[in-house]
């Protein structure tokens, strides 16, 4: 095997990509966590540890920038480096989503308090958790066909998204929100809309991932 | 033929004695455009070219089979007039070969040889082969100078020049910038672009980044086969095979 130390530069950037991911995933986790439990003391670790994601999306994007300045990479390598450095950006900004989720439930410091049910919501939380997950999953595994699930499964999401404003639009209309709930359904609007653009990203990373195995830039979306 | 393709290759084969050097290439070279050969050393690529304006003729126990197509013609059928190929199909070497004499000379060389005396007419092309070939303005006032004491890549640029000056179709480049340092090739790499307006240009290089820059198309040869033929996007971006993802990733052997 030829070029030895520029196969392990390659190797170690993927399993850092991997790393910042699992981290991602694991803010992801504990801010849904937080959510469920009205647990402020862990909304502000994950916002604290957002720090860490930061870290990682630097240290790789300057990994990246220095394969693509000495080593010259072709073919898949340079769809490998391409496609992390693109997926950092959507790692970073699911971190950064989470830490919006952990601020609302700082900031609201009790249980979310809402008229209708959360049974559509709590759909919503586990599907975009596990939409995260598996989208680490399809670049660590270069799985295209779990990637190619994701556009159904972020349609999905966007009904759940759309048939939750629409509940909560109708509680307005209907006045059956007290005076002091507005607050809460407020809050609660923005971190459902928080969820859903985190699914958005976890399919441009089933999009990126699909492009580094095949080099089709024929993104789902 | 297709009127977008310069020269179609069919099924070329090549021996020298025994050694098969080249084994059943059929590549459609597009007009107006720069191709690249790429692969390892020995694969090919040289001889290739070299089949395209019948230098190999120059090679003893050479056997070639199979067809170049140019200008509807067989150039491998026995009643090729060469030294009219060699006009149209033009090479220009590894290392700069300017002749001993004059930079004007050099230029007028050709257009010479091709029985071109008038002084008026030789002025004319010797000053638009400069100019097309970027050296015009660095020469301009010492035609008369012995061209050997130019820099390495104006040598190249004049041997450009006299291959212009006999108006050929078709340029082939046999690692054009490899003697070259990295100004001087991009001054070759720049020139190539602007001669493609006019010009059929084939280059073998070893320098990948280099066919990436200059070529829109590239094929990579490998023990004399073709072994994948695309656009250069394609080919160093997505190749097909897997012989050609090891050889452009570096990870080849």
């Amino acid at each position: 095997m030829a070029r030895v130390r520029y196969v392990r530069k390659l190797k170690e950037l993927r399993q850092n990509v991997i790393k910042m991911g699992n981290a991602t995933l694991k803010s992801v986790e504990e801010g849904l966590e937080a959510l469920e439990a009205s647990d402020a003391a862990l909304a502000e670790r994950v916002i604290k540890n957002d720090d860490v994601i930061d870290k990682c999306d630097r240290k790789i994007e300057s990994q990246c920038m220095m394969l693509l300045a000495l080593e010259q990479p072709m073919a898949k390598d340079l769809r490998v480096i391409a496609t992390s450095l693109k997926m950092i950006t959507d790692l970073e900004r699911i971190g950064d989503f989470t830490v919006d989720i952990a601020e609302e439930i700082v900031s609201m410091g009790k249980p979310i308090r809402t008229p209708v049910p959360l049974s559509k919501f709590n759909e919503l939380v586990s599907e975009v958790k596990s939409m995260v997950a598996d989208s680490i999953e399809t670049y660590a595994q270069g799985n295209i066909e779990m990637a190619r699930t994701f556009e159904s499964r972020d349609d999905k999401i966007d009904s759940l998204y759309k048939e939750i404003v629409s509940d909560m639009v109708g509680t307005f209309v209907e006045g059956q929100c007290s005076t002091e709930s507005v607050a809460d359904i407020a809050s609660f609007l923005y971190i459902t809309r928080y969820l859903e653009r985190i699914a958005d990203h976890a399919v441009n990373i089933g999009n990126r991932v699909c492009y580094m195995e095949e080099g089709e830039r024929n993104y789902l979306k | 033929m297709d009127d977008n393709v310069e020269i179609s290759v069919k099924n070329l084969s090549l021996w020298f004695g025994k050694f098969q050097a080249l084994k059943n290439i059929s590549i459609a070279i597009p007009k107006n455009e720069v191709t690249a050969l790429i692969g390892p050393s020995g694969c090919g690529k040289s001889t290739f070219i070299k089949t395209l304006d019948r230098m190999n003729d120059l090679v003893d126990n050479v056997r070639i089979t199979g067809e170049v197509i140019y200008k509807g013609r067989n150039i491998l059928d026995d009643d090729t007039d060469v030294v009219q190929l060699r006009k149209e199909i033009g090479m220009v070497f590894q290392k700069p070969n300017p002749f001993p004499k004059s930079i004007y000379d050099n230029v007028a060389y050709g257009p010479r040889v091709h029985g071109i005396k008038d002084r008026k007419a030789l002025n004319d092309i010797v000053e638009g082969s400069l100019r097309k070939a970027a050296l015009w303005d660095e020469v301009s006032d010492r035609l008369n100078e012995s061209a050997l004491r130019l820099s390495g890549g104006q040598q190249q640029r004049l041997c450009i020049a006299r291959l212009l000056a006999v108006e050929p179709n078709v340029l082939l480049m046999d690692e054009p910038a490899s003697a070259l340092d990295p100004i001087a090739t991009s001054k070759i790499e720049d020139l190539l672009y602007e001669l493609k307006r006019e010009y059929t240009i084939i280059i073998v290089t070893h320098n990948m980044q280099q066919a990436a820059r200059v070529a829109t198309h590239t094929a990579f040869f490998l023990l004399g086969e073709l072994i994948e033929y695309a656009s250069t996007i394609d080919l160093f971006e997505r190749p097909r095979d897997k012989r050609t993802e090891d050889y452009v990733t570096g990870k080849f052997g």
